[in-house]
């Protein structure tokens, strides 16, 4: 298997505000979301990033994204480093977080060829996957309805949809079901599946069991910025459930604090 | 392949002309607004300094009847009345029967052919008019009578004239000012002033909205992690916002001066036609580029500000110091009738565009210094977008909540 992800040690400090001081009842100005954190992912993979929250998942998965840099360490993705290639990385992942919204004033229609064209996909292309996307997430109904116009449930197929464009080999996703309703979870958890049949690699984070122990190859279990474990579901679930596995080690890290 | 830089230009540009309702609090209703208001203005003031309509009623004691033909009879209507009637006719200034009343000294008249030059100012007749100064009415036939009386004064006393002429025309031999020089004097005063605030509320009315909103609502990180180079996305975004300001600033700026004929009736006489007939097409290409230049400008500074605001809000209150500036820059040089002629003033933002503009309207322009003003103003623009390309690549300011 060809590892198309590499994670060496790194780590992400952020300064506090006197406010969020407060909130973590601590002097320490800095706070360290991720410390030397490694991992890989090989191609054709769905990786699974487990942890509370908190625990640094959507840094790491940002810094995979290139929205922020690490401070220490380095991430090579399909051959480009995130600290030296940013754009370059780019070209290569589609990234789905929360966080990432879309213009409120826009259609679907019209924000699909605006990324489409930032993508440098060609027309032809553009259309037929335009179609093709549009059509396996029922978005053509609403099509040329303002972003605005749409539910929670409709907004995030969008956003999944635009950040495919470009039809990428590695998919990051974080939290892919969080907000959704039931029905919508399981038209992502299965594209993800698909996703994974058509040869990509999929990065996911969750604090959900049930997800990572239905889609994921492997996992990694991060706890307070650091990686825990990380190895094959099927070897870490060999004794004892995912989640027994979790608050094993939960405890054993944080137990004195709880 | 497209450039990044069009693409943004070009959603920019469908966002701002497809809701209309951007579209007319940005373009039509400041335009409008201006146009409305200052034609009402206008017209309110025309209506308060012109008292024709009604003939002022004047109560007057021992008024002579010399004195009485020399004012027109249309407009002062005169009611002779008793020295004790005075206190009565006093009480009924304020409830608006009378606009004055005239108390004349007895022989008047003959103390007037009697008169002397360098009489002492103690023997001289004293006319007293008692006027109300709560009402427009009794103010400007106060000061409309004084005039009269005045004239009558000097022609008694007559011992030189100036600039004496027959007529108005006769009049205009004493100005040596052309015709374009006095008009561009004018326009020269007021409008950079109004053309530098107009195009810098232009600006603020929108760049924040499509800077710090984006950043506010998350849109911009979902552009930030396409593989668009950040310089291409800044620059589509400023030469947008650029356009629409220009077009807000148009909009401003042709309500300011199809409301000119009704706001500035009176000075519009004064300095004989208010027009653009006397400029050249070279001051008309001077003048846009100018412009353009100061609207890049303008644009890129409140992009930078509105870039480290973390809400449209927040970007809202940064620009303000800013229009103060602007402000006071302009109202410094508002009475300046000729522009600055050392180059080093050419180097300073928004102090340069408003120099060149007072050159331009008033025929002082020196080349060199348009010259300078205007790669000042690129350099600054060019700074900005360095700064603005920063700033976009720092996680800090990009996504600081």
């Amino acid at each position: 298997m060809k590892e198309i992800l590499k994670v060496s040690e790194i780590s992400k400090t952020f300064r506090l505000s006197s406010k969020q001081q407060k909130i973590e009842k601590t002097d320490r100005k800095t706070k360290t979301a991720v410390e030397k954190l490694s991992f890989s992912a090989y191609e054709g993979e769905i990786f699974g990033l487990l942890g509370p929250n908190g625990a640094g998942k959507t840094t790491t998965l940002r810094m995979l994204a290139t929205l922020i840099r690490p401070d220490e360490g380095d991430a090579v993705i399909d051959g480009v480093s995130v600290m030296k290639q940013p754009e370059e990385v780019r070209k290569k992942i589609g990234f789905l977080t929360s966080e990432l919204k879309l213009e409120d004033f826009f259609t679907p229609d019209f924000l699909f060829d605006f990324f489409s064209d930032l993508h440098k996909v060609p027309d032809e292309i553009r259309l037929k996957r335009k179609d093709e996307l549009f059509e396996k997430f029922g978005i053509d109904k609403f099509a040329q309805v303002k972003v605005a116009n749409l539910s929670t449930g409709m907004k995030q197929k969008v956003s999944l949809v635009v950040s495919l464009v470009h039809d990428p080999d590695i998919i990051i996703f974080d939290e892919p079901t969080n907000g959704l309703d039931v029905i919508t979870a399981k038209v992502v958890t299965d594209f993800l599946l698909e996703l994974k049949s058509r040869g990509k690699t999929v990065i996911v984070s969750t604090h959900i069991f049930s997800l990572i122990e239905k889609i994921c190859d492997r996992v990694g279990i991060i706890i307070d910025g650091k990686m825990a474990v990380c190895d094959d579901l099927k070897k870490i679930t060999e004794e004892k459930s995912l989640e027994d596995v979790f608050f094993d080690l939960y405890f054993e890290r944080k137990g004195d604090e709880i | 392949m497209k450039n990044g830089t069009l693409i943004i230009f070009k959603k920019e540009l469908a966002r701002f002309f497809g809701d209309r309702r951007l579209l007319f609090t940005t373009v039509i209703m400041p335009g409008l607004l201006i146009f409305v208001m200052y034609s009402i203005m206008g017209n309110a003031m025309t209506s308060m300094l012109d008292t024709s309509d009604e003939a002022c009623k004047i109560a007057a004691v021992n008024m002579p009847s010399a004195i009485e033909s020399i004012f027109p009879k249309e407009n002062y209507e005169f009611t002779e009345i008793d020295g004790s009637e005075l206190d009565d006719a006093k009480e009924k200034l304020s409830e608006k029967e009378y606009d004055l009343c005239m108390v004349f000294p007895e022989n008047f008249e003959k103390s007037l052919t009697d008169y002397q030059p360098g009489q002492n100012a103690d023997s001289v007749p004293n006319v007293e008019i008692y006027y109300y100064s709560a009402s427009i009415s009794s103010s400007n036939a106060y000061s409309s009578a004084r005039d009269i009386l005045d004239g009558v004064e000097q022609q008694i006393s007559n011992v030189f004239n100036i600039n004496f002429a027959e007529s108005a025309e006769d009049m205009a031999k004493y100005d040596v000012a052309t015709e374009a020089e006095a008009s561009g004097t004018f326009l020269a005063m007021i409008l950079p002033m109004l053309l530098m605030m107009l195009m810098y509320s232009s600006c603020a009315a929108l760049a924040p909205e499509s800077i710090a909103g984006e950043k506010e609502r998350g849109t911009i990180a979902t552009l930030l992690i396409t593989p668009v180079p950040r310089n291409q996305i800044i620059l589509g975004k400023i030469l947008a916002l650029s356009v629409m300001a220009l077009l807000g600033g148009l909009s401003s700026f042709l309500g300011t001066f199809l409301s000119m004929p009704a706001l500035l009736g009176d000075v519009d006489d004064a300095v004989g036609g208010l027009s653009g007939e006397y400029y050249m097409f070279t001051d008309y290409v001077w003048l846009i580029v100018i412009i353009l230049v100061t609207v890049m400008f303008f644009v890129t500074i409140i992009s930078v500000l509105s870039t480290l605001a973390k809400s449209v809000k927040e970007a809202s209150t940064l620009v303000m110091p800013l229009m103060i500036v602007v402000m006071v820059a302009s109202f410094a040089s508002m009475y300046a009738s000729n522009a600055k002629e050392e180059i080093y003033w050419y180097f300073i933002p928004i102090y340069n565009s408003i120099q060149s503009m007072i050159g331009i309207f008033s025929f002082s322009i020196a080349p060199v210094n348009m010259a300078a003003a205007i790669m000042s103003n690129i350099a600054f623009t060019l700074i900005g977008l360095v700064v603005l390309t920063k700033l976009f690549g720092s996680e800090k300011v990009m996504f600081s909540k």
